[in-house]
């Protein structure tokens, strides 16, 4: 997108040359942008917070450690302290901490859900197709995040059972991008030569078929963080997620909300914490897959 | 027109049917026995067993099923074990708040998401912004702009109102249950503007990501079109940029911004909920909410319920449009 972009609008004459000169270009892959790239750099330094949290947290998320309700900046607390005295610095650390392992363990999940059934219905076609797709598309056409609240509430609020939720609504995106890829890939020259040379169907799809889907799912799951940290956040916001005193970013929200008016900072940093990375998850998503080419 | 329209609705009715059955066996899976929640701790063994006959929970899974399809058509969405009255009275009382919002919402999206891909698509210099606009936009949950918004246009502005639907105690109940027609109905100006100042923060916090959305994808599909031959005869009869956007691109690239509007109207629903709240909006988000710590779970089937028919109705529609704004796809 970046690059066709100059052409548009652009008077007829130069339009023709970029239109020219963009086509050579896409021949090579997109450029990438240093923003992509900072992007990319930015929010792998979010994860690696995440990771190293315990060694870095100033104090415990769950111990209270001070007088409570210290604003930014005072007492020794750079982000405040909350209700009961507990650094919002350390309870947003291992937030940030919990949501992206959510995060990744809804996508991965989603990848091998959603991966396994696409491509089955991909290299599969016929009616397996037919019947795997109509499966997926009946998923697809209910309200995921408002499923995801209600499978959620029949199993009982908890961490575990907020991915399990999360993840039943969230597999049929990759089904849909996996069986498109493997669809296009089935019909092409190397699987027929393939298939020729005596190569079994499993083998075909695992061998042949799934490595050219990967780039479009790498792209997907890029682009994916960012909504997951929101949702899992909306959904730990609605008391859903592991009970207190967890750090949840969510939830820590949502049970600061009553001290808002008068100390802002206990509702409203973790949730500046859950836009920010996934503003930054957004950005490198959206790096990714200008990295990738255009898809 | 009529064939597409036909093959919709019978593929509402697959997909509500399923909806039904998943509710259903999420109702059978969650660990509160309805009956025992609902006699109370101490309820003798008889009474329970004699309760479930009563209720048909002894019977087999599927006729249980058919008994919650045939309760759902004639009305009746079981009892909450919160409240102790029927789930569907709950939702009578608490639906007319959050449709009133997700309309003013839907419609906020629609037209700021308008607005937002025409802007970007433009050729003018602010257009570059605007990515880092709706990055940011898509990337802020509901509950951080409420929060703000409540912080600037409440407590230092003064301008808005932060809870509940109207400051009046008195406030019209009926006809429709819509404050904002209510009050008109009523006469009453100054409730009537007070009905819409406490609309307009909620709103705009559930409209706003869901109008990133739309606008993202209007845009993309506003720079393909405007690639296409037909655009550069238009540009080259001699017509404005402005002629050429809005009378020759912009129905021709509606069609993902719609479904995109509908595939958003189901993320809206869960931002309806905390939205609701946050603002403590007398609807069913509310409701939800309340209804989640107590473990009601038939009280929260029944929400979902209810806004599963409304995200497969509102996509239903959005099929159709999208067969009215391009006529080639009813052709299909």
């Amino acid at each position: 997108m970046a690059v066709a972009e100059p052409y548009v609008g652009q008077p007829l004459g130069r339009g023709l040359a970029t239109r020219v000169r963009i086509r050579q270009i896409r021949v090579v892959g997109r450029r990438a942008s240093t923003v992509d790239l900072l992007a990319v750099g930015a929010f792998a330094v979010v994860v690696l917070v995440a990771i190293v949290t315990p060694a870095v947290a100033p104090h415990s998320p769950i111990v209270p450690v001070g007088i409570p309700f210290m604003a930014p900046g005072h007492g020794g607390f750079l982000l405040g302290s909350d209700e009961v005295g507990q650094d919002i610095l350390s309870r947003v650390l291992f937030g940030l901490r919990s949501s992206l392992a959510a995060a990744g363990a809804v996508i991965a999940s989603g990848v091998v859900i959603g991966g396994l059934i696409g491509l089955v219905a991909g290299a599969a076609g016929g009616w397996v197709d037919d019947a795997l797709m109509r499966f997926t598309d009946i998923f697809l056409a209910m309200p995921g995040p408002v499923l995801a609240i209600a499978v959620v509430a029949a199993l009982g609020p908890s961490f575990v059972h907020t991915l399990i939720g999360v993840s039943i609504v969230w597999w049929p995106f990759y089904a849909r991008i996996v069986r498109a890829e493997a669809r296009a890939l089935a019909s092409r020259p190397h699987i027929e030569a393939a298939r020729l040379a005596g190569v079994g169907p499993l083998r075909r799809a695992w061998r042949h078929i799934l490595p050219g889907a990967v780039p479009a799912v790498l792209v997907t799951a890029s682009l994916d963080v960012g909504n997951l940290i929101v949702t899992l956040a909306s959904l730990s916001f609605l008391g859903l997620g592991a009970p207190a005193p967890a750090p949840e970013l969510g939830a820590m929200a949502a049970r600061g909300l009553q001290y808002l008016l008068q100390e802002w900072w206990v509702p409203v940093m973790p949730a500046l914490v859950v836009f920010l990375v996934a503003f930054l998850a957004n950005l490198a998503g959206d790096g990714v897959r200008d990295l990738m080419g255009d898809r | 027109m009529i064939k597409l329209v036909v093959k919709r609705v019978v593929s509402m009715v697959a997909i509500l049917l399923v909806l039904s059955a998943t509710i259903f066996l999420l109702q059978k899976l969650s660990r509160t026995d309805p009956v025992h929640a609902y006699l109370g701790a101490n309820a003798s063994k008889a009474a329970i067993a004699r309760e479930s006959h009563i209720l048909g929970y002894d019977r087999p899974l599927v006729d249980q099923y058919f008994h919650y399809v045939k309760g759902v058509l004639t009305g009746n969405l079981g009892n909450s074990l919160r409240t102790r009255r029927g789930v569907a009275t709950d939702l009578g009382a608490y639906l007319p708040a959050t449709v009133e919002l997700t309309l003013f919402g839907l419609f906020l999206a629609v037209v700021l998401g308008g607005l937002l891909g025409l802007a970007s698509a433009g050729r003018w210099r602010g257009a570059a912004a605007f990515r880092l606009i709706m990055v940011s936009g898509a990337s802020a949950p509901a509950f951080l702009l409420a929060l703000l918004g409540i912080l600037l246009f409440f407590n230092r502005l003064h301008w808005l109102p932060a809870t509940n639907d109207t400051a009046y105690n008195n406030a019209p109940t009926g006809p429709t249950g819509i404050l904002v027609v209510d009050t008109l109905v009523h006469g009453q100006l100054a409730m009537w503007i007070d009905a819409w100042k406490h609309l307009i923060l909620p709103g705009l916090c559930v409209a706003l990501g869901p109008a990133v959305s739309i606008g993202r994808v209007l845009r993309t599909s506003l720079v393909t079109t405007m690639r296409s031959d037909y655009v550069r005869t238009a540009r080259s009869k001699g017509l404005t940029e402005r002629a050429v956007l809005l009378r020759h691109t912009l129905r021709n690239s509606l069609n993902s911004a719609l479904s995109m509007t509908g595939l958003q109207a189901g993320l809206m629903f869960a931002g309806v909920v905390v939205i609701e709240t946050v603002f403590a909006w007398p609807g069913i988000g509310l409701y939800t909410d309340q209804s989640i710590p107590a473990a009601d779970f038939p009280a929260i089937g029944g929400v979902t319920l209810v806004l599963g028919v409304g995200y497969v109705v509102i996509n239903t529609l959005v099929d159709v449009l999208q067969a009215v704004a391009d006529p080639r796809l009813s052709l299909a």
